[in-house]
């Protein structure tokens, strides 16, 4: 274990100390294969992902795995570790990462591709999937950025493609397999892994491009590994992997509570959003279940705080009956309740009644766009009356902050559509003021508008739109801040030069990793951070690569052009998406999944408790 | 008003243990708990406020049926002994809670210590018989890692800046020091542990011109020098 006379010079040394309450010791010599997790950021920031506990969890109920957990140090840290040459360790057994079979990394956003070059370095392993010999582990991704990790497939061995509970129990099992036969080579094994349903060996693609930098192809280099890589999807919910237990952090996280996982999906079709896209199938826990699962954690965390969780959690269908179910025991315990991801269209006074017992005293709403126009172009199926309706419940409730979130820079979008913005927030505070049932003598109500740019996802019906030059974003945030007035509405905004780069790695190729890898030689991490993000350095960065990132993020790229994300089959299909970006611009909305199908093509997943319907 | 009674009674230092209190009224009162437990290891590295938060969510997990405040905010009633510094670690940390309902000491003891690490272990549970306010000293064991030099606490007076909330302030260092012998090449360091006049082993560790060293807080005691209970 790392020395104390480190751990007393760096900041926060509880991130690095492991020992937690839950965390999962075992003995070396019942294991085959090791794994070690890690979260390409702050310790804070890891321990409070789902996706990482249900992993951890999954894994480790495998007697002969033993799966243990990594962050990425924080720069003081990185600078006492690299001066007393001690190697990034995982946080149980405190042994460094390059005893591992396997070094997994969590892809949750584009902006910790640099944390993960970070975290190699520090290990000691190289860099590049090629430079790795037969004593290296296997280097694995996953998460949503592995839907397009071309940016940073030369640094990895394998991908883990769609929902990782079986998966990863699979792909460890081929891998114990071929080494009791004696038949294991990284070669040997990562052949094998690409045949496993869900896995992406990038190195056994190649790329060639067209002449104006477009992709010709991608050629598989045997013919027994598949042209295209299906995700991975749990079909029963009910019967997935459930993490009982969870490890306890000592210090605090960003999200110390309870997280119940409601559903995965979302049959709303909003064309922007990728996640709508990569979790279909819709599935759905049954209340029972849910019902059960929660107790167990509140038994087995001590959580005062319990989080609904799910992409729109008003429309399970069962949620008025769950919240009740909850409520019989959880008043009783004092442990409250929150709901993220609210929808104005179905949010009822019964619903907020119910939550009411929650100590915060503002709502969160997404109407995503100012005009009913965008709304419909983005297919987000809101109306203004919604909101309203919503608003006047919230007032009434005794809630005196309206948050809303909206997107700049979407397709077709006009400074009519910024007006209506302004427009909105105002229409919501005079719903305050007209609001009977409002709590008078309280705090004075406030709107805050938060907006984000517009980013072009892949897998979305806008993956092939240009993201909005820098200058442009800058200019619609000031109109925007220009036609807001009133002092009770408060304006923020995402930083523009964020979301350009955000831009470049969600829709970038696999050119893009020398630039990660020039990016990561400059020293360059956390760039998710505001303290670290440094815009001008990555347009160095770029350049100096001989890297337009106008290419990835501005241009327009054909409905008929390769993308570079085409060699994954996520359900929905390129055809559906076709569909939708033609119905966008024709400013007409699709119905939702429950409303009526519209063939995505998600269906053919399976998935139990869903609306979908059967093949 | 209520609440002012209750804690004049439960603090009676006759009560009868492990059973509830009942007023004339057959109102059940919280009865007093006192948890000593350990911070060993690399928990000198969480904040008393960690330790907070580890105590509350422990005390869900091993079934405690604790008192919550009443009132807009409800949190469980708990109290802590004399804030440790980071860096420093404990065999004698003290919580007090309140029960709701009869729970035998030596059940809260097998109960919260499975729902703690071994390095928080607690080792005693017991009724009250000191109040928090009568802890006046500390006993704290060095093991140094690195030469140190004690002659620089012969002097009459020992300046140090401190922080406080009025800013950086100086004290005597030697006004809160009661005594330091070495035993078994251990630095044993006596100091004052009320809340006015608390002495921070690591500083005089500073100034004998040691870091790399391990410290201990073995014991507190009242004015008296009884052992804290």
């Amino acid at each position: 274990m790392i020395s104390y006379k480190i751990l007393k010079k760096v900041s926060k040394p509880g991130r690095y100390i492991g020992g937690e309450y839950g965390q999962i010791l075992k003995d070396k010599k019942d294991i085959k294969a090791r794994w070690a997790f890690c979260f390409p950021d702050t310790y804070e920031i890891g321990m409070s992902n789902l996706g990482m506990r249900i992993l951890y969890g999954s894994l480790n109920s495998y007697p002969d795995i033993w799966c243990e957990r990594c962050y990425t140090p924080w720069e003081d840290m990185q600078k006492e570790m690299k001066e007393n040459n001690i190697p990034l360790y995982a946080l149980e057994s405190g042994d460094p990462l390059d005893n591992f079979d396997f070094v997994a990394f969590t892809l949750q956003y584009e902006l910790c591709y640099t944390n993960v070059l970070t975290m190699l370095d520090l290990a000691g392993i190289p860099l590049m999937s090629a430079d790795r010999d037969e004593s290296c582990p296997i280097i694995i991704g996953g998460g949503p950025c592995a839907y397009n990790a071309e940016p940073v497939a030369d640094f990895f061995d394998v991908f883990s493609i769609g929902e990782g509970e079986e998966a990863l129990p699979e792909v460890t099992r081929l891998y114990i397999e071929m080494k009791d036969a004696g038949t294991y080579t990284r070669e040997a094994f990562l052949h094998e892994a690409a045949k496993l349903e869900g896995f992406y060996v990038p190195s056994l693609y190649t790329v060639t491009y067209n002449e104006d930098g477009s992709i010709s192809e991608y050629t598989p280099k045997y013919d027994d590994i598949p042209t295209k890589i299906k995700k991975r999807i749990i079909e029963d919910m009910d019967k997935a992997f459930f993490p009982e237990k969870v490890v306890m952090p000592y210090i605090e996280t960003v999200h110390d509570r309870i997280m119940l996982e409601v559903c995965r999906g979302c049959y709303r079709g909003c064309r922007f959003c990728q996640a709508g896209n990569l979790f279909r199938p819709v599935r759905r826990k049954s209340v029972e279940v849910l019902n059960q699962q929660a107790k167990t954690l509140y038994e087995n965390c001590g959580y005062d705080e319990m989080s609904l969780t799910s992409l729109s959690i008003s429309d399970y269908p069962y949620l008025e009956e769950l919240c009740d179910t909850l409520l019989c025991w959880t008043e009783d315990k004092k442990v409250s309740m929150s709901l993220p991801s609210l929808r104005i269209d179905s949010f009822s006074k019964e619903l907020m009644d119910r939550i009411s017992s929650v100590r915060s005293s503002g709502l969160t709403f997404a109407p995503e766009a100012g005009t009913r126009r965008l709304r419909d172009v983005i297919n987000k199926g809101v109306c203004e009356e919604d909101l309203m309706n919503a608003a006047t419940i919230a007032f009434g409730g005794g809630k005196s902050l309206v948050k809303l979130y909206f997107m700049l820079g979407l397709p077709t979008e006009t400074n009519e559509d910024l007006e209506g913005i302004a427009t909105m927030a105002e229409h919501v505070l005079d719903a305050y003021y007209q609001n009977p049932d409002r709590k008078k003598g309280s705090k004075p109500p406030q709107v805050t508008i938060s907006v984000a740019s517009f980013i072009p996802k892949p897998f979305t019906a806008f993956q092939w739109e240009p993201q909005a030059d820098l200058e442009t974003l800058l200019e619609k945030q000031q109109y925007l801040g220009s036609c807001i007035t009133n002092r009770k509405i408060k304006y923020n905004w995402h930083e523009a030069k964020v979301s350009r780069l955000e831009a470049v790695f969600a829709r970038g190729d696999r050119r893009l990793s020398k630039a990660i890898l020039e990016a990561h030689k400059q020293g360059m991490m956390f760039d998710s951070w505001d303290e670290y993000f440094n815009y001008e350095k990555w347009m160095e960065v770029f350049a100096s690569v001989d890297i337009d990132p106008s290419f990835y993020a501005n241009r327009r790229f054909g409905d008929d052009e390769v993308l570079p994300w085409d060699i994954i089959d996520i359900g929905v299909t390129k055809s559906f998406l076709l569909r939708e970006k033609k119905a966008a611009y024709e400013e007409r909305p699709t119905p939702n999944c429950v409303e009526k199908c519209s063939g995505c093509g998600a269906n053919k997943l399976g998935g139990e408790n869903s609306c979908c319907p059967k093949i | 008003m209520l609440s002012q009674n209750i804690t004049q009674q439960v603090l009676h230092p006759n009560s009868h243990e492990d059973m509830c209190e009942q007023t004339s009224r057959n109102i059940v009162l919280p009865k007093p708990v006192r948890i000593k437990f350990e911070k060993m290891n690399v928990l000198k590295f969480i904040s008393h406020l960690d330790v907070t938060r580890t105590m509350k969510t422990a005390l869900t997990r091993a079934g405690i049926p604790v008192w919550y405040t009443e009132g807009f905010n409800p949190h469980p009633k708990m109290i802590f002994s004399l804030p440790l510094s980071i860096g420093t670690e404990s065999v004698c940390e003290y919580l007090d809670i309140k029960i709701t309902e009869p729970m035998s000491h030596e059940e809260i003891k097998t109960r919260l210590g499975a729902a703690l690490t071994s390095d928080m272990a607690v080792t005693e549970v017991y009724s009250p018989k000191m109040k928090f306010q009568d802890i006046a000293y500390a006993l704290y064991e060095v093991t140094p890692y690195e030469p140190y030099d004690l002659s620089v606490l012969d002097a009459e007076k020992v300046m140090v800046k401190k922080h406080s909330k009025k800013g950086e302030i100086e004290i005597d260092l030697k006004e809160r020091i009661k005594s330091i012998e070495i035993k078994d090449g251990k630095i044993m360091i006596f100091g004052r542990a009320d809340q006015l006049n608390y002495l921070n082993p690591e500083q005089v560790m500073a100034l004998t011109g040691c870091t790399d060293h391990r410290i201990i807080r073995k014991e507190i005691y009242n004015e008296r020098m009884q052992i804290f209970r």
